[in-house]
């Protein structure tokens, strides 16, 4: 156990390292000067030359790419003088576009991120997984059908689509509930559930209805199986095949996936979070992008990597739990 | 020099027009510079009642909080709200609105006879939100912070025009800054490097606000200001939340500008454009009291319905969007080759590519119609403005290019950037000129077209005036020879004419203000014969207020043709 999270955490290192190296290359060498647009129209040339220096623009790639690895573990200062401005460790950067740190824009919006994937992920979970068990054990009947139907609906239905149309009727027409805003949950439990139950719905639907097929599909699997053709044939209770030895092997590539979608969705949900306006990473990420903001694109890719490759972590720790092979692999 | 025109600061598309075109975020103008009004009857025009929170709904962030880093049409009216500067252009309501009136100061300046040197004397009771008083000491501090190389990356202005030590480098850095002096607490003398008529106009640009000698250093204004305005920080969330509260100490009296009758403002940023005009149009709850900047243009077909004519705003703008030839390539070089392409342009199909008539005006000049300086002429009419192929067709034959020519221009693939494009390389092909687009990314643009190196023989874009009381940031920065920069170049054209440079000296030196606008007006007329550029368009705002919400002006000093925001406020505090 030991060795294999050992093994898993120098790999995670290695990906990040990369990832880093990669996204900083690439905005390095493709993105339009970050002084001229700083500067704007009414620019001069020495004042692009200033503005270079002061972001430590004008150093050849190397040096900017370690400055970038150094302050991730020791700190960093950007500007010199009274201007000078501290930026601790792990200093993810400092943005062009906003003058902040790009940890502290993280911290002001992952909560909203962080509310919007666990509100999404209770959800979708629920009908998901349950829904798919419920049509599997009744395959064929017309609640099977019904599901699977509304399934590949919200399979194929893009979900900002399904977000305008939920706001339209939902807070245009009906009035039932606000244009969503992310009220924090201390301020007025209320207005925060109202205002986060459009985005969670449309977010877990797309999500549900993969869930609900995999399940579906996966359980149907297991339970053509031999070793539950053999429980059955023991004369153990049907109640007891079901949950002692189909549910969970059913379940195990639901749980990798989730592991994937859930820690994806912490690094922002781009478009929904675009779409209904509320300001969590996945906009900052979108934002960024549009304004060649590269420290925080670069910031937003690492801590979106970082957070995906924990995930799978955490999944391959809670597999040994629900997957007794694996366990035995690990040792062996 | 142009304002860099943003509804909500848009840094990131950096400059002028640019903002406007991109993002279809703000321009836009007053009725000829006459008196900014609504163009709609109904409530959109009256006294604001005293209280209430207005309602701000934005798409993007401000760019910054401190009024020596930011400079857009955006920012420029918050600021006005939290900071007061030596003089400022009048408020939207005024009978003229370009107009430069006094701020902080007394009156907008008097000026020694040699012209170097410009003297103003604060008003009384002048405070910060703490209760200090507001002495010549701290407008002389925040004036100096323009040239700290870090900070001052603001309107270039101050920089340009006063005379300071080669080598100062702001208070922070190098400390006092002998040339502005402060012989006692309320007057403030700035020297100048040379005369500079257009000085009160300087004074208005927003690193003129005060502050606390000594604050200000690095990042300390990122999140946190120290007010001079009616209103103060209160809460700010970049890129989320902005919520101003009165600045109790800001004294009403000592202000004819800002009539600050709500009693806050709350700023929601990061709205998804859409969303935005979603939540204008339906109206709801808190919304009544709600502004934001341009509609979409996918909006306005669904603004037919009655039900929202009485809050649609739709004023003419002050940016001008054009057509830059560049004067340098063959066969452009030749004026009657420019002359040809400035008949053939069918100006009335770039304005069907824009949205039509209630996105944009049809521009035959440089200077805007709503800025101070405008004269009205069109060197190249044409019946209904769809361009004359036969003159065109005659031009390019005497100057021997009678089977036409090709030429590339430079544009962005951006669907109304693109519709323009296309409508001029449709109506060139009428007198046989080939259009070949070279498509640019919008991120890259300005760079390539601000450097000449890289500049092919024409691009379409677009110029905001910095103050509208003059044309004095018109004319100069497009077309003077002497201010073609290998990078962040404006004069598209590289139009290097002796006869212009020396009109644009003459111009700039003029220093009663109606006879300066008589000279700019002359003077856009001169240039145009040479046509570096094709006048295309003035694009409009297009604005729909909360059904609550009135004291709703343009103004195209400050704003850049939109909403001042220092008159806006509520009809009835209590609703939303």
């Amino acid at each position: 156990m030991v060795r294999f999270l050992v093994t898993r955490l120098a790999g995670m290192v290695g990906v990040l390292f990369l990832v880093v190296l990669f996204t900083y290359a690439i905005f390095f060498a493709l993105s339009p000067d970050p002084a001229v647009q700083i500067c704007g129209k009414n620019c001069t040339p020495e004042l692009i030359d200033q503005i270079r220096t002061n972001l430590g623009l004008d150093r050849p790639f190397y040096e900017q790419f370690l400055g970038f690895l150094s302050g991730l573990f020791v700190g960093t200062t950007y500007g010199t003088g009274a201007n000078a401005i501290d930026c601790a460790a792990p200093c993810l950067g400092y943005s062009f576009q906003t003058g902040q740190p790009v940890l502290e824009m993280f911290e002001q919006r992952f909560g909203v991120s962080a509310t919007l994937a666990v509100g999404a992920a209770v959800l979708w979970l629920f009908m998901g997984v349950a829904g798919g068990m419920l049509a599997a054990i009744k395959k064929g009947t017309w609640f099977d059908r019904a599901a699977t139907g509304a399934a590949l609906g919200g399979v194929s239905i893009p979900n900002y689509v399904l977000a305008l149309v939920l706001q339209y009727v939902l807070v245009v027409k009906l009035g039932w509930l606000p244009f969503p805003q992310a009220v924090p949950f201390g301020a007025d439990p209320g207005q925060w559930f109202l205002n986060f139950v459009m985005p969670w719905l449309v977010l877990a639907f797309t999500y549900a209805s993969m869930y609900q097929r995999l399940t579906r599909a996966n359980v149907l699997d297991t339970l053509d199986e031999n070793f539950v053709r053999t429980a059955r044939a023991k004369g153990l209770a049907p109640r007891l095949v079901w949950r002692r030895h189909a549910l969970r092997p059913a379940l195990t590539p639901v749980v990798t996936l989730f592991g994937m979608d859930f820690a994806g969705l912490l690094g922002g949900a781009i478009i929904i979070e675009t779409v209904f306006g509320l300001n969590g990473v996945g906009k900052m990420a979108s934002d960024s992008i549009t304004k060649n903001d590269q420290p925080v694109i670069m910031g937003v890719t690492l801590v979106a990597a970082f957070l995906v490759i924990v995930g799978n972590v955490i999944v391959d720790i809670v597999y040994t739990t629900i997957d007794p092979r694996v366990r035995i692999g690990a040792r062996a | 020099m142009n304002r860099r025109v943003t509804r909500p600061a848009l840094r990131a598309a950096a400059f002028g027009i640019a903002a406007a075109l991109a993002l279809s975020a703000c321009s836009g103008g007053a009725d000829g510079g006459s008196g900014s009004t609504a163009s709609t009857a109904g409530g959109l025009e009256g006294e604001p009642a005293e209280g209430g929170v207005v309602q701000v709904l934005q798409n993007a962030d401000y760019s910054y909080l401190d009024p020596a880093k930011g400079w857009d049409g955006g920012v420029n009216n918050f600021y006005r709200l939290v900071y007061r500067t030596l003089t400022t252009p009048a408020s939207g309501s005024a009978e003229d609105p370009n107009e430069i009136v006094p701020d902080l100061a007394t009156d907008t300046g008097t000026v020694s006879d040699d012209g170097l040197t410009w003297t103003f004397t604060l008003k009384d009771g002048l405070k910060f939100d703490n209760g200090d008083p507001i002495t010549s000491a701290e407008v002389k501090f925040g004036v100096s912070r323009a040239w700290d190389p870090e900070i001052g990356i603001g309107s270039p202005y101050a920089k340009q025009v006063i005379d300071a030590p080669k080598d100062y480098q702001g208070p922070y850095v190098s400390g006092d800054l002998p040339t502005i002096e402060t012989p006692d607490d309320t007057t403030i003398v700035f020297h100048l490097k040379a005369p500079f008529p257009d000085f009160p106009a300087v004074a208005s640009q927003p690193n003129f606000a005060p502050f606390p000698v000594g604050s200000g250093a690095g990042d300390e204004f990122l999140n946190d200001i120290v007010a001079s305005g009616p209103y103060t920080l209160d809460e700010y969330t970049p890129g989320s939340v902005i919520n101003l509260v009165r600045n109790e100490n800001w004294d009403p009296a000592t202000d004819e500008v800002r009539t600050a009758k709500p009693d806050g403002w709350h700023f929601q940023l990061g709205l998804d454009p859409a969303t935005i005009d979603e939540r204008l149009l339906a109206g709801q709850g808190a919304d009544v009291n709600a502004i934001a900047g341009n509609l979409q243009p996918a909006t306005l077909a669904r603004l037919q319905d009655p039900k929202y004519q009485d809050r649609l705003v739709d004023w003419p703008g002050v940016c001008t969007t054009y057509m830059g030839l560049n004067t340098t390539k063959k066969p452009l070089n030749d004026v009657k080759v420019r002359q040809a392409i400035s008949y053939a342009v069918d100006k009335a199909a770039v304005q069907n590519g824009t949205g039509g008539t209630m996105l944009a005006d049809i521009a035959s000049t440089t200077i805007p119609q709503s800025v101070a300086g405008y004269k009205e002429f069109d060197l190249y009419p044409s019946e209904g403005n769809t361009g004359d192929v036969e003159k065109a067709k005659e031009l390019l034959a005497e100057a021997g290019y009678a089977d036409g020519f090709d030429m590339t221009l430079d544009m962005r693939t951006q669907p109304k950037l693109q519709a323009q494009a296309e409508a001029v390389q449709q109506s060139l092909a009428r007198v046989g000129i080939k259009v070949t687009f070279n498509p640019i990314d919008t991120s890259k643009f300005y760079e390539t077209i601000g450097t000449p190196k890289l500049q092919n023989d024409a691009a379409i874009t677009g110029w905001c005036p910095d103050w509208a009381s003059s044309a004095s940031t018109v004319i100069p920065p497009l077309f003077d020879g002497r201010r073609i920069t290998d990078k962040g170049n404006s004069n598209l054209g590289q139009i290097d004419d002796p006869a212009i440079n020396s009109a644009i000296d003459d111009a700039l030196a003029v220093t009663d203000p109606a006879a300066a606008n008589e000279a700019w007006g002359n003077l856009d007329e001169q240039v145009l014969e040479e046509a570096p550029i094709v006048p295309l368009l003035v694009e409009k705002v297009v604005l729909l207020p909360g059904e609550n919400v009135t004291g709703v002006y343009s103004s195209p000093g400050v704003a850049t043709g939109g909403l001042d925001y220092t008159g806006v406020g509520l009809k009835d505090p209590s609703k939303g």
